[in-house]
């Protein structure tokens, strides 16, 4: 009897855990609702720019309460480290947040795609005009806008230019464009390996290709698709493409940059720690960059992190975007905080007064093409130059390809097996295209 | 004559004993109250232990049968889940390596927290305290500190390892075949402390009435410690082999913070692929599916080892 129940206990403890997500019908919810005293909405921010601080909604909202005092707004910050899991146990379990801060690839790929989002088409009439197709198009999913743009930028990568001076690669870079040639990064890399080796420069690799876990996949992405002028996404984003033969030649040449070590390979790296190894002053490059991680780590860098595009072939780089960051409302089935999340929305992104506070606070560049450049005159604008120059380069947006949370989880195994394996690359680019393309729907 | 044959048979059948009851001399209505007053006590931690762990486990097992995902419940799935794990690489590779985690794990854990124990318990209270203390760190100091203090020492670039020997830029938890072992000896270094101090505890409570006996007795150390004290530490044996099969069985948090089961699955555990799979893929149904088969698993296990230990005996 003992036995039994002992293993009963067992089985018990463990089920207990196993148990992931819940109910997440979107049952009336009028809790945050009180009759005469206004309406509590919740907001879930992604550490995106000046935001990774909360309290930088701070002012926002007390301007906002000035004008709508009966709308309370409670700030969650929330991180990429673990959002996404935060996130999926409260819309699993029916406590998700009324307003969400991020991207399109959520908010509109992941969320929408669900059925989870409020349709936000009425801002996009009153105010949305001025807002570039290019974001437009990746704000809505069948016609339907479930994503209110706030700001925008592109990301690219950075060098250590005190290090490419003494190891004499400047000359692989033209500074005034930010750009190179693939063969031009090669020389260069290659430069710095030999400089470290013969004690001109005190870094430990000239560059690190992370492959340990999906966050900052993004630059890993970019990197490949450059240097031979391919796309991650065929044209009709029928099918993913990294096994073209474009794709398949910057593999392998990766793979051999690690082999010659003018390049390392990470499996348990991801972009994080490659970033820290940058600002460590341990890796000339990170492949992970924009003002964002800028400001993130300028207080550690003892060195000029200079942006620069990804190498092409051609010298014609196509960026990834960042963003367009802004607002998603999910469906919780109250009318009243829907309103709210939408008032909500208009003022931070349509005030043009707070709207500059907020872009600026995300170190982007904003949505509304007729708000000009917001940031001239102010002190700081040489530093966001570089990071403006960069969104001349941006690409086409493919993140909202289907089944692109699951292809996510593929990219950065395929990357590992390729880099720190030796795994052919054709191979090990066509079973993740097979696999990636089993969720395409 | 007669009194006596009648006391023979009585010497010769006795009486069946009358068996002893807690309750004799007890009216019923104080039988009833105290029942009562045990079933008032018993009453929060039941109402918590079916809230937080019968019923979701009821509720992973019918989950597992379902198709659900981020949307909600798609539709029933029968033992689709089921199935899908026979096909499935990734849960194979977590099934290999989460036995290889246990059958590494507990036997090393057990054994080592015994001689350690061995070694401190009959020591002044000073330096056995010290001991005691310093094993037991690991465990308040909680895995994701540990965690965080040997990412450092493994950073390919700058950690001390690659220092000390030399070898900087390889990448002890981003290479397949040392990548796991580094998460068994984590897992060793933080799942010590307990057993030994449950064991010095154990060894200390032996009558050592029996111990000097078997001395004058001619018996030798190994002979003692088998004959004597292992059979007497027998119930905390067994509770350190249950707790660290399940605790190996559910290593989760150094998978997360330090390998995300790679590289390429190299440290995949079924308990991370339950977590992979719901939060990050958003499969709902065969993260529970494999939650089931990972309780089962685990049943199996334990059942064994209470067999193997007979602790009913």
């Amino acid at each position: 009897m003992k036995k039994v129940f002992a293993l009963a206990l067992t089985l018990a403890m463990v089920l207990s855990l196993a148990a992931c997500g819940g109910n997440n019908d979107t049952a009336d919810d009028t809790s945050g609702t009180e009759e005469g005293t206004g309406t509590t909405i919740s907001l879930w921010s992604f550490n995106i720019g000046g935001f990774t601080d909360a309290a930088s909604w701070d002012s926002l909202i007390a301007a906002f309460n000035e004008q709508y005092p009966d709308i309370t707004v409670e700030v969650n910050p929330i991180n990429y480290q673990d959002g996404d899991s935060i996130l999926t146990s409260a819309i699993s379990s029916g406590t998700a947040p009324d307003i969400i801060f991020e991207g399109p690839e959520r908010i509109v790929g992941n969320y929408a795609r669900e059925g989870l989002m409020v349709d936000l088409s009425d801002l996009w009439t009153a105010s949305g005009s001025d807002i570039p197709e290019s974001i437009s198009s990746v704000s809505q999913l069948d016609g339907t806008y479930y994503l209110y743009p706030l700001s925008v930028a592109a990301h690219c990568m950075a060098i250590n230019y005190e290090v490419f001076e003494a190891a004499g690669a400047l000359q692989y870079i033209d500074e005034e464009t930010r750009t190179w040639t693939t063969d031009d990064f090669v020389a260069a890399m290659e430069a710095i390996r030999d400089a470290a080796a013969a004690g001109t420069v005190s870094v430990a690799t000239p560059g690190i290709i992370y492959c340990g876990a999906q966050g900052g996949d993004q630059g890993t992405r970019a990197l490949v698709n450059n240097l031979y002028s391919d796309y991650y996404v065929n044209e009709d984003g029928t099918s993913y493409n990294i096994n073209s033969a474009n794709n398949v030649q910057a593999l392998t040449l990766l793979q051999s940059m690690v082999n010659d070590e003018s390049l390392s390979a990470n499996a348990s790296f991801q972009a994080s720690d490659e970033l820290q190894q940058f600002a460590n002053g341990t890796s000339a490059v990170t492949f992970c960059w924009n003002y964002s991680n800028y400001t993130q780590y300028a207080d550690q860098t003892q060195f000029t992190p200079f942006a620069m595009a990804f190498p092409s072939d051609d010298g014609v780089p196509e960026l990834e975007m960042a963003g367009p960051y802004g607002f998603g409302v999910f469906d919780n089935g109250d009318q009243a905080k829907i309103d709210a999340a939408k008032t909500f929305i208009d003022f931070i992104c349509n005030d043009q007064t707070a709207g500059v506070e907020a872009v600026k606070t995300t170190g982007f560049f904003p949505a509304h093409a007729d708000w000009g450049d917001v940031y001239e005159g102010d002190a700081d604008a040489d530093l966001r130059a570089p990071f403006a120059l960069m969104s001349n380069y941006l690409g086409r947006y493919y993140n909202l390809t289907g089944g692109w949370t699951e292809q996510r989880a593929l990219w950065w195994p395929m990357l590992a097996e390729i880099m720190t394996t030796g795994a052919d690359p054709q191979t090990a680019a066509d079973n993740f295209v097979e696999q990636a393309n089993a969720n395409i729907g | 004559m007669a009194q006596n044959a009648a006391a023979a048979t009585a010497e010769r059948k006795p009486k069946r004993a009358k068996r002893p009851s807690h309750t004799s001399g007890m009216s019923r209505a104080l039988v009833r109250r105290e029942t009562i007053s045990a079933y008032l006590f018993l009453l929060p931690s039941l109402f918590f232990f079916v809230a937080f762990v019968v019923v979701p486990m009821v509720i992973c097992v019918v989950y597992s049968f379902l198709d659900y995902g981020l949307g909600g419940v798609q539709g029933f799935a029968g033992l689709d889940n089921y199935a899908r794990m026979l096909t499935d690489p990734i849960f194979h590779a977590g099934l290999r390596n989460t036995v290889l985690i246990v059958v590494v794990a507990v036997p090393t854990v057990t054994a080592f927290s015994l001689w350690v124990g061995s070694a401190i318990y009959q020591m002044h209270p000073f330096p056995r305290s010290f001991f005691r203390c310093v094993f037991y760190l690991p465990v308040v100091t909680g895995s994701v500190a540990i965690t965080v203090v040997w990412k450092w020492i493994l950073n390919p670039y700058n950690g001390i390892l690659n220092q000390v020997t030399d070898n900087v830029g390889f990448d002890w938890l981003g290479t397949q075949s040392t990548a796991i072992w580094f998460i068994i000896l984590i897992l060793f270094t933080t799942s010590i402390g307990q057993p030994i101090v449950l064991y010095v505890a154990a060894l200390g409570n032996v009558d050592t009435s029996i111990v000097e006996a078997a001395q004058v007795d001619g018996a030798t150390k190994l002979q003692i410690f088998w004959r004597i004290k292992w059979p007497a530490i027998m119930p905390t044996t067994l509770y350190v082999l249950v707790i660290t099969t399940i605790n190996s069985f559910q290593c989760f948090a150094l998978i997360q913070l330090l390998t995300r089961g790679g590289p390429l699955n190299s440290t995949m555990t079924i308990m991370y692929q339950i977590y992979d799979t719901a939060y990050t893929r958003q499969d709902f149904g065969y993260a529970n599916a494999m939650g089931v088969v990972l309780a089962i698993i685990i049943a199996i296990f334990s059942a064994i080892q209470f067999k193997v230990a007979k602790t009913d005996q």
